[in-house]
């Protein structure tokens, strides 16, 4: 029971927010999909450093043996990246959004073929 | 469509799942002091991120700055708000505001200049900054704090800090282990930065929305 | 190896400081840096690590980062030279997204990989949304969205990879990974899935139509002529390291089949020339797949090369008419695009005596023979494709104005003197009739099929993103019954 719970909950997160992903017709629930499957991949990577141990990896704090550091810095980077990506696209389907009036992907394609 | 979808996607999860649940449990625990002693630290997550994989963390760097980038001139041809934000008028928002925004910038200070010794650091400081940051625009007006804080400057700023940030950062990177000061300075200048970008991105948005 | 890392860093830098004002002198500054920096290190450096011990950041810098660089310098300077009256923030982005080309190509490290396609992505991003033109920025959207799904099964099979191997440095995972790991077959899989749709693999990389088509003129060129190669870069890379190659050429085989049959009837220019960088792909995957970093990068530089001048001729000419399909732009061209156009086309088509013929001779010279007719079959497929464009290849007079066309034409020129120097067979005659061949066939096949129009399916996001998940699963399973 070594982080495996985790695992297992990020795996299904992932899955989950693709599925979203891929199904729902607006831009924006489209992103919160996207958002729940960047949260799964870091979750995922946090549960691999827990393998090695339930303590903090600090020197002095939490017992022994410490969890993998390496993949928690992983994450760190991974969370900002992800921050940044869906900050950005938020600022583009608010664009789309303001010039086409719409948020549904069928009358988006539907307006680019003219 | 969905049938497809949900097929493609559980059969996925499933050779995920297979996978994850087929890793052979625990890896030997790391050695903290390898990592961390080498650098003069006891938080070897800061030693890694600072650390050994700087050049990493230097690249995630300019990922932020680029969102506060992108945000800036992606939002600016949009018709923005008529009037500017209204100011609430409530006295209490902006006496707790005033009152609580010391507390919050010295935490972040705080967070980013013992990122080495404890949990923490520069990124989490900079969150901090740039949340404590909208406190006060609920308070006093986006608009007039951002008159305050002379944003124009604090952008130009920002810039700077990334440039040296990754100058800096490729000198220490190449020198091999320059040590805590690196460190310090090293987290400071990241809670400056992630606190400037995540004011200005905060900011645009809720100025574009024109209330808050 | 510190030359070059001091290189990328001042690019990087510059780039930053760029948004200060005055980016195209900061851009026109970090590439002299640049290329001072290639030619320190041009020797090139084994592998070293940035870091230390077992948990530093792994770089090497052989003949495939040295050809990229020279690459990456070329075509910066081509956009530097082509764009000279932009102004805000174009240029410090696009020196950015060639500095953290340059970073990638000297990676040899999982997660430093992952944290460069990632920057390259949203830099991408705003570049092709730059001018704010809804067509370009819903093309952008699906871009990173789609790229952004890639990398997240990127780290599921990062996490599991490190999970069992407990290293993200790629040649110790080369030498640690048994034949048969299941965990290590699945974390692969997912790893060349996030690369490939970086790369623009057929299923998996469907966003490249609408983003190299609707982007602004000069990053199409640098998108199509460098930046796409790198989700292949990365694909070598992680085939290398995992055994992989028969993926490779499989995904290859895919990619230059299926972006042809979408080439072949595309009438919208732009469009029409992402779909061909599409189907190129494929023959760098099969040289990447079947013989490792040597195979495709000769065809990968000459396709930078020649791609990178298509679209810059192709976004003249667009502006010069006004309008984008091919069938209405003949005879409307000025000297320039034209020749120009020719001289892409002339190359793409593996006509003697430039890049692309040596480029498809190499790779050629070393298959078997199922592979000979393969590559046959789609340099047929690229002139049929290409053939449209004859019409546009008569100009209508007026002045010849030049500018990044020159620095392209002048390193194809180079490459193709060069390949043929350094590869004596392919001056056999037998080589030279073969093409001529191709391209009598090709011209043949185009107008038997040239009264044709079948419907192709639509690339909507929903599709592109359950191709992507489907084409990800393939991988996987593939990789499982190797």
């Amino acid at each position: 029971m070594d982080g495996q719970i985790a695992m297992v909950l990020s795996v299904l997160l992932a899955g989950l927010g693709l599925f979203t992903l891929i199904v729902r017709k607006e831009l924006i629930f489209k992103l919160l999909g996207l958002n729940v499957a960047s949260g799964g991949a870091s979750l995922f990577l946090v549960a691999v450093a827990r393998r090695a141990g339930p303590g903090v990896p600090i020197i002095g704090l939490g017992p022994a043996p410490a969890a993998d550091p390496l993949p928690q810095a992983l994450v760190l980077t991974a969370i900002v990246i992800h921050f940044a990506t869906l900050a950005l696209a938020l600022v583009y389907v608010i664009f789309l959004t303001e010039h086409r009036h719409t948020q549904d992907v069928r009358h988006l394609e539907r307006l680019e073929e003219e | 469509m969905r049938w497809l979808a949900g097929g493609v996607t559980l059969s996925l999860v499933g050779l995920l799942l297979f996978a994850s649940l087929s890793l052979p449990p625990g890896s030997e625990a790391p050695d903290l002091e390898a990592i961390a002693g080498r650098y003069g630290v006891r938080n070897a997550v800061a030693a890694v991120v600072l650390g050994a994989r700087l050049w990493d963390t230097l690249l995630e760097v300019l990922v932020f700055a680029m969102a506060m980038v992108g945000v800036r001139i992606a939002l600016r041809p949009l018709s923005k708000a008529q009037e500017p934000p209204p100011v609430p008028e409530s006295h209490l928002l902006s006496q707790a505001a005033d009152l609580l925004i010391g507390p919050i910038a010295v935490f972040a200070l705080y967070l980013a200049a013992s990122g080495h010794l404890g949990p923490g650091g520069g990124f989490p400081a900079g969150a901090i900054l740039g949340s404590g940051l909208l406190l006060l625009a609920l308070a006093q007006g986006t608009e007039r704090l951002a008159r305050n804080i002379h944003e124009r400057g604090l952008e130009r700023l920002e810039y700077g800090v990334v440039a040296l940030l990754i100058s800096g950062g490729m000198g220490a990177a190449l020198v091999g282990s320059p040590g805590s000061p690196w460190l310090i300075t090293a987290n400071l200048l990241i809670g400056l930065e992630v606190g400037i970008g995540a004011w200005v991105v905060l900011h645009r948005f809720v100025a574009h929305r024109g209330e808050l | 190896m510190n030359a070059a890392l001091l290189g990328v860093a001042a690019y990087l830098a510059l780039g930053v400081l760029g948004f200060l004002g005055r980016g195209w002198l900061a851009g026109v500054l970090a590439l002299a840096v640049g290329a001072g920096a290639l030619i320190v290190w041009c020797p090139g450096f084994p592998e070293s690590t940035l870091g230390p011990g077992p948990w530093g950041i792994r770089l090497i810098g052989d003949t495939v980062a040295l050809g990229f660089w020279s690459l990456a310098l070329v075509l910066h300077a081509a956009v530097l030279w082509e764009e000279q009256r932009r102004r805000g923030a174009f240029h410090p982005l696009l020196t950015l997204l060639v500095g953290t080309t340059l970073a990638l190509v000297l990676s040899r490290d999982l997660f430093n990989l992952y944290v460069c396609l990632e920057l390259t992505s949203l830099l991408s991003f705003l570049l092709v949304g730059y001018e704010g033109r809804p067509t370009s920025v819903w093309a952008s959207l699906q871009y990173l969205i789609l790229t952004t799904v890639g990398m997240i099964l990127y780290l599921f099979g990062l996490g599991l990879v490190y999970g069992r191997l407990g290293t993200l440095a790629l040649s110790e995972i080369g030498s640690l990974v048994g034949k048969g790991d299941p965990v290590v077959s699945i974390g692969a899989g997912l790893l060349l899935s996030g690369a490939a749709v970086k790369g623009g693999v057929f299923l998996l990389g469907l966003w490249l139509p609408r983003a190299h088509g609707r982007a602004p003129h000069s990053v199409s060129a640098l998108l199509s002529g460098l930046v796409v190669k790198m989700g292949i870069v990365a694909l070598l890379r992680l085939g290398e390291a995992f055994s992989a190659g028969p993926v490779l050429v499989a995904l290859g085989v895919l990619t230059g089949f299926g972006g042809l049959v979408y080439a072949l009837w595309e009438q919208d220019l732009k469009y029409f020339l992402a779909y061909s960088t599409m189907s190129q792909l494929g023959y760098m995957l099969i040289g990447f797949g079947l013989f490792g970093a040597y195979g495709g990068l000769l065809y990968a530089l000459a396709h930078g090369l020649f791609k990178g001048l298509l679209f810059l001729s192709a976004g003249k000419a667009i502006v010069q008419a006004g309008l984008r399909r091919i069938g209405e732009l003949g005879g409307r061209l000025s000297w320039g695009p034209a020749m120009g156009l020719a001289v892409g086309t002339w190359a793409i088509a593996g006509l003697p005596p430039l890049a692309g013929f040596a480029a498809k001779g190499v790779l050629g010279a070393a298959l078997p023979a199922w592979g000979k007719w393969l590559l046959l079959a789609l340099g047929v497929g690229t002139v049929t494709s290409f053939a449209k464009l004859v019409p546009l290849l008569r100009p209508r007079g007026g002045r010849l104005q030049l500018a990044g066309e020159i620095p392209l034409v002048l390193a194809l020129f180079a490459l193709s003197i060069w390949s043929l120097i350094s590869h004596p067979f392919l001056l056999d005659p037998y080589l030279w009739g073969q093409s001529v061949f191709a391209l009598l066939a090709g011209l043949l096949l185009f107008s038997l099929t040239r009264r044709l129009h079948p419907r192709l399916p639509q690339l909507t996001l929903d599709r592109t993103a359950l191709t992507l998940l489907l084409g990800s699963v393939g991988i996987t399973l593939g990789l499982l019954i190797l």
